[in-house]
């Protein structure tokens, strides 16, 4: 129902070589979690971790993953959104 | 350094112009409409084709916190947050996508114009889910309950002398500064801030805080208009915190 651009998606990580990537998708998209892990992990190197909680938003990005050798975070269900400064 | 990439999940269906949604359009008569959309569903170029094809002028605008033009968010609920007021000009506001949460930002963002403080005054917003073929309205009752919240809530926080600001790690919704801006603002007025850090508000455990008298949140601005009818102690967003007189005058 949803273009989940999984090619697209092959294609950037096997450009940019990341060894550990997580995946952050929508409560709609959550399902599709374990079928897009199988996908990434059966075609490129990378190892995938999927986050567990919320995805409200292009602003809503957990922090840490530095800590844990994140190199590539993939969210789906939104774009790229200019922050506002109060 | 973590990078980052989007998929904007495009709905792979085709949008068109339903039967339901036309019928609907012919009884309404609109002339002109302000058409938004979720990401998911905002590829219209036929949609608008055939919107024209019925006479009816479509205006389109960019939010100024989206990437693309038509694309609302939730957050673009304040009568600023677009770079045209096509809500102003036009006679049916259109939101194609599902839920409510984004089309009720476009009620939200109705509220504080001038000429729309008078509830009447605020346009409703069609919403059509391309999903389901579904045309609904929602209208001024649908946030009514929480604008009213709002308004006691900012009566309150200019009554409170110890203020909880809320402040998220999260980097997209990160105000720090505005935090401390307003923690000092306070103690000019005489009154004591106090700022708190967390990813996610659990707002349940507000009340663990007893001695503060009303919060201010500085993530995203929902909280603040939408998840206030859910708990018992007055919050209000850090924009109504900074000029609280400006935000009742708002409120109407």
């Amino acid at each position: 129902m949803y273009n989940l651009e999984l090619e697209r998606v092959i294609s950037e990580i096997k450009r940019r070589k990341p060894k550990q990537v997580l995946l952050q998708l929508p409560d709609g998209l959550k399902q599709k979690a374990g079928m897009i892990a199988d996908t990434i992990e059966e075609k490129t190197d990378a190892q995938v971790f999927i986050l567990f909680g919320s995805c409200y938003g292009a602003c809503d990005l957990p922090l840490g993953l530095d800590v844990l050798k994140i190199d590539l975070m993939i969210q789906w269900g939104h774009n790229r959104f200019y922050k506002e400064e109060w | 350094m973590v990078e980052l990439f989007f998929v904007d999940a495009k709905f792979e269906g085709k949008i068109v112009v339903s039967e339901r949604l036309k019928k609907f359009l012919q009884e309404k008569k609109p002339q002109t409409i302000a058409l938004f959309a979720a990401v998911q569903f905002s590829a219209l170029d036929d949609f608008i084709f055939a919107l024209e094809t019925l006479k009816i002028k479509v205006l389109t605008t960019k939010a100024k916190r989206t990437a693309r033009p038509l694309q609302i968010l939730g957050c673009d609920c304040y009568s600023d947050s677009f770079q045209e007021d096509i809500i102003d000009k036009c006679d049916m506001i259109v939101y194609v996508g599902d839920g409510l949460f984004h089309p009720k930002a476009l009620l939200l963002a109705q509220i504080g114009k001038k000429k729309n403080k008078m509830k009447e005054k605020v346009k409703p917003v069609v919403l059509f889910d391309p999903l389901s073929d579904s045309v609904k309205e929602i209208n001024y009752k649908d946030i009514e309950k929480q604008l009213l919240k709002a308004k006691a809530n900012v009566k309150k926080y200019m009554h409170a002398e110890r203020v909880g600001i809320l402040v998220t790690i999260k980097p997209g919704q990160q105000y720090l500064h505005s935090a401390k801006k307003l923690k000092e603002q306070l103690a000019a007025e005489g009154k004591k801030g106090y700022i708190f850090i967390d990813n996610t508000f659990d707002l349940g455990a507000l009340e663990n805080y007893p001695f503060i008298q009303c919060w201010v949140n500085t993530a995203c601005p929902r909280i603040g208009t939408d998840d206030i009818v859910n708990i018992n102690k007055p919050m209000i967003n850090i924009l109504e915190a900074f000029d609280p007189i400006k935000a009742l005058e708002n409120f109407g």
